[in-house]
């Protein structure tokens, strides 16, 4: 499946007429596979393009300089024509499904050329109402194409026809771009409009000297959300290139060459988290490519001038319900509500059974690189064919154990996610939301960030659905942070996109919140902001905290701040000042019971028949008396099915004809798994440390009860075991040797002591109850004596 | 080849096995409920599951939790080639958090699977835990440390997100102590040795281990420690012990080892002491005696004269001398400061406090070789 965007780009040469029918019956392929196959069919391409036009070097002409004509770009008005033109036409294309439009379309495009059967023209329709079809179908036919674009909103347009030549869009990190020169262009030619098949009204943009890429108008706003091409090529729908020379074919069709840019995920490092949203890359990538494939004119830019023309990409990106550069917080993005996000999951579901051949690719390349911190840098895919076994109950029980995978329902916290949905929704739709801030708290392993991030998934969908008016939402986690005051930052980047100083993002966000100054486009949406391990943020004079909820009470700053922290009292810690901002609405997360946490594990094991019942119920209860921590008794869950699993397997290893019946998880293996997690280790190590050892843990002992004081000195224990070893036949070990034992009772802890250089002086106490110890020593075959001191 | 060149030959491969921890852990690795088979199973399971996991190698220092890890480690990376990258970490060496993460960032070009010597800090592990909370990231965390109650350290939230999956480490048997040693020390049978003299050296290392005397030995020593480190450190010194001319190992070699290794350097440092030392030791134990808790060398010298004016002994030294060979004691660390506090106060005026126990300070009295009588008499009163 991965392989096949080749196919079309390798056939045309040989057989034009079939490759664009073939191209279209082919499935459609998810963003994962399509990555590294990519990179190698721009390299295909080239070589197709050298075959199909062998003149090429004949017929090169030094357009640039002739063509000064200068063609106004379109105003507005015809831009939504042509929008709606494009829209038709996606649909037409949404046809080509079946074998009579197909053969439709290809007429169509062979007037223009014969060579190029392939270059299907794509129509950007965004509100096409099954976007996912149309998506995938475009991408495949980009493949076709070799389309370059710069995807871009329809703001570029105005600035171009305002002359204005502070072209923005990408911002450059790396040094390969920097250099980048700029020059003006004019648009040298508009396409046939008359071809309705045509569809787009290309706009062939040439440049004197080095050029850049065209670009198609962006489409009218729909009801949903519309991908802008920028978006398309963020997520390598769409491709950029630069142009570095262009000629005319025999036929009268244009070409150019292009130099390829990339997408950091298209880097084999993969994104990285240096990498801002709208990074590119120049490479040494070149190809020759047609005219007609370009869609529209883009702007690389360099990072400063990229920070300059920030202002204006704000202003002018009105249109849509842009997500500015806030891709580094990635469970922002993943709240932040765009319809793809959701297709790429369900691709990704797709697929995940259909990929075969990608096994070396990183994985830091598939998920469009979203992921931040240490999540996916330098993993490697485990290859297919390992995880292909069919799975047995054991191993099925096993996998929706685990903590990582989010439940699809999550039972027992309903009044709470009401009560923050209710919280959410009175603030979001209160026009001034003053001082809206929840403080959640309970134990680790209770659901605290589950429930809010589930209710912020939940409202996601009533946004789409235009039920609640969009806001933006911030999450921050306390322990993540450097240092409290990098909170600042953190937020700032999430809701501007721009990097700055703790101090500097303190002083604009202060601006934004407090002042009511509206910097940005979209900043008089509300703020959602989630900080989570909030007592991590309690500083020394606590200004922190003070500054972040005090916005909040501040007239339309519409900030709302949900805090969750484990200790119950924070507010009351706090100064004054502080928790009148803050403890006024709480709630709280109490320790699951038994019931909940056996619906929350029946719940995940539903239709895979892996444990007894009471097996179930024996791991909640347990967990419930301790400390109710969900994620324990999941584990305790997880464990004992891997108990179960490894006996099984060595069973069946050993020997070949055992029966492999009771696949079932019973209570000896909870009670196993419970053992080794809850139990602490230091009886089974008395009972197997060394003679020494154990005359000196009884001697420890023996001083306790002589004496009952808890701690006791090395000389006064040495003289002890002394004692305790004349009279029993033993040899004295000598002092230095009995140093030597206490010291390595206490590096394991078993004992505390000080460091052995206090010799005489150094202070020991028994690390556990005096019971243990004689619990583990008193039926010791070896030294039946110890008994009587115990 | 001559016998000599083949001792030797022998001496070298002994010696190279004693310096594999694999081959040393090998033959107690091949039971199902061996650590190797647990923690390979986990880990195994962890990658071909896609799941994560976070393990605690829990055990006295020397049981072999490295080796053993190693050993798992280096059948996964060759079962695995392609999936597995590994980064070490050490909680001595990346004791600082933003030090762990350059480490972390640094190995990651090559690597992926993590393994953490001592616990770090709690924000990095954190970081990790949490991470591996999520689905989009694989990876296994093994934590490796001497102290039983190392999960307890954890952070509560980080104790949540530990996946408490915890391997115990503990000392051979005796029966894998003779497995051990049978394995360590005999000779290979193939060409490698002339057939008759690795037969020879393998029937009398059987009869070797099948006396009761070593077994002695080898018990006497694993009193102290029985874990494996510590007995393949005794092993080492047998096999410098053992002379080529002798050609075989021997009961002697296993003694002579075992008193090298069994030493009291308190009363060894003792015997190195000169008289004006000892005189200082024990007027020092006298005031002890005296329970006069708190002293310092001023004391010491008014107790030193007025032992000496009472019994009018030979050996009376001046003030200076006396200081001199104070420090000395207090260099060798058989007397200590009772606090660190005044460094810029000398030497004189400190309180001070002996680091030898009566019992061994009478003891080295009685060994030194020309200890005056008046020393002992003052030992006991």
């Amino acid at each position: 499946m991965a392989d096949t965007p080749r196919k079309p780009l390798r056939s045309p040469s040989k057989k034009p007429k079939q490759t664009s029918s073939s191209s279209i019956s082919l499935t459609p392929q998810t963003p994962q596979a399509v990555d590294p196959p990519r990179r190698s069919s721009r390299r295909l391409s080239l070589k197709l393009d050298q075959i199909t036009t062998p003149q090429k070097p004949i017929s090169q002409l030094e357009k640039p300089n002739k063509d000064s004509l200068v063609e106004e770009l379109e105003t507005p008005h015809k831009l939504v024509k042509d929008s709606s033109r494009t829209r038709r036409n996606s649909r037409k294309n949404e046809s080509t499904k079946n074998p009579e439009s197909k053969t439709d379309y290809e007429s169509a495009n062979t007037p223009k050329s014969r060579t190029k059967v392939v270059e299907v023209e794509v129509s950007f329709s965004p509100a096409s109402p099954d976007q996912l079809e149309t998506k995938k179908r475009k991408r495949r036919e980009d493949k076709d194409r070799k389309v370059i674009t710069r995807a871009m909103a329809s703001k570029m347009q105005r600035v171009n026809r305002r002359a204005i030549r502070r072209g923005f869009i990408i911002r450059k990190w790396c040094m390969m771009v920097v250099n980048l020169k700029w020059f003006s262009f004019e648009v040298l030619e508009a396409a046939s409009e008359g071809s309705p098949r045509r569809g787009l009204d290309l706009r062939v943009l040439q440049a004197r000297k080095l050029g850049m890429e065209v670009e198609l108008p962006t489409p009218a706003k729909g009801k949903r959300r519309a991908r802008t091409l920028r978006e398309k090529l963020l997520s390598s729908d769409l491709w950029a290139a630069h142009i570095e020379s262009t000629w005319k074919e025999m036929d009268g069709s244009y070409w150019f060459k292009g130099r390829w840019y990339m997408i950091p995920e298209e880097t084999t490092a993969g994104r990285q988290p240096h990498n801002l949203r709208r990074e590119l890359y120049r490479t040494n990538d070149f190809a020759d490519i047609e005219m007609e494939s370009i869609i529209r004119h883009c702007f690389v830019l360099n990072p400063k001038e990229y920070a300059k023309a920030t202002e204006i990409d704000n202003e002018e990106e009105d249109g849509e319900d842009a997500d500015s550069d806030e891709d580094w917080i990635s469970s922002k993005d993943a709240e932040s509500g765009t319809d793809e996000d959701i297709e790429y999951e369900n691709e990704n579901v797709k697929n995940l059974c259909a990929r075969t051949s990608s096994a070396h690719g990183l994985a830091a390349n598939s998920r469009k690189g979203q992921f931040f911190g240490l999540q996916k840098i330098g993993t490697k895919r485990i290859p297919e064919h390992v995880r292909c076994h069919k799975k047995t109950e054991l191993e099925k029980a096993k996998a929706t154990l685990l903590l990582a995978i989010l439940p699809k329902s999550l039972p027992c916290r309903n009044k709470e996610m009401e009560e923050i949905t209710a919280f959410i929704k009175g603030a979001i739709c209160d026009d001034q939301c003053l001082g809206r801030c929840l403080y959640v708290h309970g134990v680790p392993g209770t659901g605290k960030t589950m429930s809010v991030l589930a209710v912020m998934r939940n409202l996601r969908y009533e946004v789409d659905a235009g039920s609640i008016q969009p806001y933006c939402f911030v999450e921050v986690n306390g322990l993540k942070l450097a240092s409290p005051e990098n909170i600042y930052r953190v937020i700032y980047e999430a809701l501007s996109g721009n990097r700055v100083s703790w101090k500097k993002a303190l002083h604009l966000l202060n601006e934004r919140f407090s002042n009511g100054k509206k910097v940005a486009r979209g900043d008089d949406r509300p703020c959602i902001l989630l900080i989570d391990e909030l007592d991590l943020l309690v500083t020394r004079n606590q200004s922190v905290l003070y500054n972040i909820l005090d916005w909040p009470t501040k007239p339309h700053s519409k900030l709302i701040v949900i805090g969750i922290a484990n200790t119950m009292d924070l507010p009351e810690k706090l100064l004054p000042r502080i928790s009148s901002r803050m403890g006024i609405q709480r709630l709280c997360f109490g320790p699951y019971n038994y019931q909940q946490l056996q619906e929350i594990i029946s719940s995940r094991l539903k239709g895979i028949d892996a444990f007894e019942k009471q097996a179930i119920e024996f791991a909640s209860r347990k967990v419930a008396a301790i400390s109710g921590d969900a994620r324990r008794a999941l584990e305790i869950c997880r464990r004992a099915a891997e108990i179960a699993d490894y006996c099984l397997k060595k069973s069946s290893s050993n020997l070949d004809a055992t029966p492999a019946g009771k696949g079932l998880v019973g209570m000896s293996e909870v009670e196993a798994a419970i053992q080794e997690m809850f139990q602490a280790p230091h009886i089974q190590v008395m009972k197997n440390c060394s003679k020494l050892s154990k005359i000196f843990l009884t001697a420890m002992v023996y001083e306790l009860y002589k004496t009952g004081m808890s701690d006791t000195t090395f000389e006064k224990l040495a003289i002890t075991v002394s004692c305790l070893c004349t009279s029993n036949g033993e040899a004295f070990p000598g002092w230095d040797t009995l140093l030597k034992v206490g010291c390595m009772l206490g590096e394991s802890r078993i004992i505390l002591c000080e460091p052995g250089a206090r010799h005489r002086l150094q202070k020991l106490q028994l690390n556990f109850p005096s019971d243990d110890v004689a619990f583990a020593l008193k039926g010791n075959k070896d030294l039946p004596w110890l008994a009587k001191y115990l | 080849m001559g016998f000599q060149s083949q001792v030797e030959k022998a001496k070298n491969l002994l010696r190279t096995r004693l310096c594999n921890p694999n081959f040393i852990i090998k033959p107690l690795s091949d039971s199902p409920d061996s650590n190797y088979c647990k923690l390979k199973f986990t880990i195994s399971s962890s990658i071909t599951e896609a799941c994560n996991n976070s393990i605690l190698l829990v055990g006295p220092r020397g049981s072999g939790k490295i080796a053993v890890l190693e050993l798992a480690l280096n059948d996964l990376l060759q079962e695995y080639p392609d999936t597995i990258s590994l980064i070490r970490l050490n909680g001595l060496l990346h004791s600082d958090e933003n030090c762990a993460f350059k480490e972390i960032a640094k190995q990651l070009c090559l690597e992926h699977h993590l393994l953490f010597s001592k616990m770090g800090k709690q924000r990095l592990l954190y970081s990790l835990l949490d991470a591996m909370n999520t689905v989009t990231s694989q990876a296994v965390v093994i934590g490796v440390s001497c102290r039983l109650d190392v999960d307890q350290l954890l952070e509560k939230r980080i104790r949540s997100r530990f996946s408490h999956r915890k391997l115990l480490f503990l000392p051979p048997s005796k029966e894998d102590v003779q497995r051990l040693l049978e394995h360590v020390f005999s000779l290979p049978t193939d060409s490698s040795f002339p057939h008759d003299y690795a037969a020879q050296f393998n029937g009398k290392l059987q009869n070797l281990l099948a006396d009761d005397r070593f077994k002695e030995i080898i018990s006497s020593y694993l009193d102290l420690n029985s874990t494996i480190n510590h007995l393949v450190r005794f092993l080492f010194i047998v096999v410098s012990l053992w002379e080529s001319k002798s050609g075989f190992l021997s009961l002697e070699n296993f003694k002579s080892a075992l008193s090298s290794i069994q030493r009291q350097p308190k009363q060894e440092c003792i015997k190195d002491c000169s008289i004006l030392e000892l005189y200082i030791l024990v007027c020092m134990k006298r005031l002890e005696v005296k329970e006069q808790n708190s002293y310092n060398f001023n004391s010491v010298m008014k107790e030193y004269r007025s032992v000496h004016d009472s019994f009018q002994t030979s050996d009376y030294y001046a003030w200076d001398v006396c200081l001199r060979s104070f420090e000395r004691l207090i260099q060798r660390e058989l007397i200590c400061f009772t606090d660190n506090r005044a460094h810029g106060q000398s030497v004189e005026f400190r309180p001070v406090k002996l680091l030898v126990s009566y019992v061994e300070l009478q003891g080295g009295l009685k060994s030194y070789r020309s200890c005056p009588i008046i020393l002992q008499k003052l030992m006991d009163h």
